[in-house]
């Protein structure tokens, strides 16, 4: 009799009803590209939206170039694993790009189990004029045809088309969490919660396994891979930070298989700040190289830590993202919330770095200045060339004006993806399933 | 008294999330049952070592009444005969000796007779012990297979003498990482004596590593001792969250009484129950026959996923 409940959930579950369709659109991953010039967003519903900068145009100098919808397509659909009767999501966990080479865009996305390879390339002309087709496409009658002449490009609307061009499949047991594009610009990891695996961009039935953390027995199972990125310039180093809040930096040159870390970065715990969740707390969310290559920057859930590659014992730097939530982390156990995944930004000069908060709120440290700021992505707050008023939480005792309590956070509105323009001060934030691009401001 | 009331209700959670992981789209996220199973270890350490002399029902005559380790401690006889136990440091004042009356007294809780004997705590957290006892058993060779029981209890049925502290490391799930050697006495377990209790459990929770992600048909796990190191290795690779199966099983069996008693206790716990466990006040550990027999109905349920 259970049985029967139990699966009905699970055939609600992978129909699309309607609120199934609303979860679609959270926005799950957003990226910039080497340049800039294109946003890229993934969905929960699996489909990467694309936008484009506009040129500056002359006339209107004040404009700087905003960001419209440039392509949009499914990437990833839903699966089912009939071996193991599991569904696979078709949320995009991740979206990086490569480098531009020729005149189209090659962006890798990935779910859960499943890599590929889309190009993005625009079509603004149109052959006309073919001997063997007339202009619907059907095909002549050789017959028929008296004269030849040589098929002409005319000009058509522009169509931006995306097409897979690569699918990197059945080389994850487990979740894909990140993946990350070599300097090389020919290789490129995926790394799940127990494995990386390297693949070469041409070769999609082969991909080399470089790091294997699964133990022989799983139930001497004590952390998971959580995020991995290669250097931003040595192609052979990369990092990967685990669930117990450490971080490994790995030399493909020491051996093929990468288990035994170069270094080892780990900050030893407070035993002042021990709680059943001190485990859930230190577990790191996300990894980033500063573009320099000389810092890693972590996300745990409650601070952000910048660390020199040359110093494993502790970070050098420490900023509290939101440490009022100390004191509610059984709540936020209670809730999920404890579990959410914050991503963490450099900005183009490494100088400030992003992450996002709870209640739309997202937090910027300058290194330089060490002074930081809350700011709220909103559509109340966000009108096109209003300035963001910076935002406080207030943590007990009097609540002044514009201050928001702790226990009036919405906890439902996360900001967990955000990003950096590489070079210009532009930001783009999601929250849950609305995107908002934000610009210094311009005199 | 308040630690223990929170352990308990982190405790319950935390299974709430275990079991509805399973459900969720997109299969066991094994991160988050990791994370889930290091605070359910922690919340039952804190429960089992808060000295609580109120909670336990009246125990057996001379059961001193703060002593978990020792409650804990009393499993199924049949687990070879484990060398005495150094006291794990979780172990509040449990004296080495006080584990070795526990051991002792082990041949005598190998059915249910001398189960039906004890009340409180020490009942249900043997019958859990038990359950564990099975579910790790398919889990392989490690020592008992959950981390989540305190160290006295997994001592006490220990195949390799290796036992937290030191510096060893413990798995999250289950043994203790044989790190540096202590395990030298690697006893194979001797095979359990004929247990009804252990042969009606058989059919339920640890829908084997194979069967658990997901809703495959459960593989009905085979309670053989003598398999068990090999059992692990031999499942093709796959998404190996069997253990995370296990512990909703053990833990569905122990607290499904608890929590029905509760106020507001979880709509899944209240799925399985079947007649009602002897309690009298919400919060106290029950125990007893009853509760033994709700392990069916509720591991059934976990089971059909």
């Amino acid at each position: 009799m259970e049985e029967d409940i139990d699966t009905r959930k699970i055939n609600n579950s992978f129909l699309r009803d309607h609120s199934y369709a609303t979860e679609a659109d959270i926005i799950s991953t957003v990226e910039f590209n080497h340049t800039g010039e294109l946003l890229a967003t993934g969905d929960k519903g699996g489909r990467v939206v694309i936008f484009q900068r506009e040129q500056e145009s002359k006339n209107q100098v004040h404009r700087r170039g905003e960001y419209n919808v440039y392509s949009t397509f499914q990437s990833h659909e839903p699966e089912f694993d009939y071996l193991k009767s599991l569904e696979i999501e078709e949320k995009i966990n991740k979206i990086r790009w490569l480098p531009q080479q020729n005149a189209a865009y090659f962006l890798l996305s990935t779910n859960d189990k499943t890599v590929k390879l889309w190009k993005v390339s625009e079509r603004d002309k149109r052959p006309e004029g073919y001997n063997l087709k007339d202009e619907e496409g059907r095909l002549r009658d050789p017959a028929t045809i008296t004269t030849l002449r040589v098929p002409v490009l005319r000009p058509m609307d522009l169509m931006v088309e995306a097409t897979p061009r690569r699918v990197f499949a059945n080389a994850h047991t487990y979740h894909i969490n990140s993946i990350s594009v070599n300097s090389d610009y020919e290789t490129y990891m995926s790394a799940d919660d127990l494995r990386i695996n390297l693949w070469n961009f041409e070769i999609t039935n082969q991909s080399f396994n470089i790091v294997d953390i699964k133990p022989a027995n799983m139930e001497e199972l004590t952390e998971v891979i959580t995020a991995a990125e290669f250097h931003p310039h040595h192609c052979n180093t990369f990092v990967y930070s685990s669930s117990k809040g450490t971080i490994r930096l790995c030399d493909m040159r020491a051996s093929a298989l990468c288990d035994r870390h170069t270094k080892f970065f780990e900050e030893p715990e407070d035993p002042s700040n021990r709680s059943f969740f001190s485990e859930i707390i230190s577990s790191i969310s996300d990894v980033k190289f500063s573009h320099s290559g000389r810092y890693i920057m972590t996300r745990d859930y409650l601070t952000v830590k910048v660390w020199d590659l040359n110093m494993e014992s502790r970070p050098i730097e420490t900023y509290q993202v939101h440490d009022y939530l100390r004191s509610k982390l059984c709540s936020l156990y209670e809730n999920d919330c404890i579990f959410d995944k914050f991503e963490c930004v450099w900005n183009g000069s490494d100088s400030v770095i992003m992450t996002g908060s709870y209640n739309n709120f997202f937090r910027m440290f300058d290194r330089n200045t060490k002074r930081d700021v809350t700011l709220e992505a909103s559509r109340e707050n966000s009108k096109p060339r209003a300035i963001l008023k910076p935002r406080k939480v207030c943590v007990g005792g009097k609540r002044r004006k514009d201050e928001i309590s702790v226990d009036s956070l919405d906890f439902s509105k996360k900001i967990l993806h955000t990003a950096w323009h590489p070079s210009e001060n532009i930001i783009a934030v999601a929250a849950t399933n609305n995107l908002y691009i934000f610009q210094d401001k311009v005199n | 008294m308040e630690f223990k009331l929170e352990a308990h209700r982190i405790v319950s959670i935390s299974l709430g999330k275990i079991y509805n992981s399973r459900v969720q789209r997109g299969g066991i996220k094994l991160h988050k049952n990791l994370l889930v199973s290091l605070v359910l270890r922690s919340a039952r350490q804190v429960y089992l070592s808060d000295p609580c002399p109120g909670l336990y029902l009246a125990g057996p005559p001379g059961t001193p009444p703060q002593l978990p380790g020792e409650l804990v401690a009393g499993p199924p006889a049949g687990w070879g005969e484990p060398p005495p136990p150094p006291a794990p440091a979780a172990w509040p004042e449990s004296e080495p000796e006080q584990e070795h009356r526990a051991v002792l007294d082990t041949p005598r809780a190998g059915d249910l007779e001398p189960e039906a004997t004890l009340t409180g705590a020490r009942n249900t957290l043997q019958s859990t012990e038990a359950a564990a006892e099975e579910a790790g058993d398919s889990a392989g060779d490690s020592a008992g297979g959950l981390d989540i029981f305190p160290e006295g209890p997994r001592a006490a049925r220990h195949y390799c003498g290796c036992l937290p502290g030191g510096g060893e490391k413990q798995g999250v799930l289950g043994a203790p990482l044989h790190g540096d050697g202590r395990c030298a006495e690697d006893k194979p377990p001797a095979p359990p004596p004929v247990c009804p209790r252990k042969r009606s459990a058989a059919g339920m929770g640890g829908c084997g590593p194979a069967g658990c992600p997901g809703s495959t048909p459960l593989k009905k796990p085979r309670w053989d001792l003598e398999e068990q190191p090999g059992r692990m290795e031999e499942e093709e690779e796959e998404m190996e969250t069997g253990n995370v199966a296990n512990l909703i099983s053990i833990f569905g069996s122990s607290f499904s009484g608890l929590l029905r008693k509760s106020p507001g206790g979880g709509p899944e716990e209240a799925e399985g129950e079947g007649s009602n466990p002897e309690a009298s006040e919400p919060g106290q550990i029950c125990c007893d026959k009853p509760v033994l027999r709700d392990m069916n109905p509720w591991s059934t349920a976990i089971v059909a996923f």
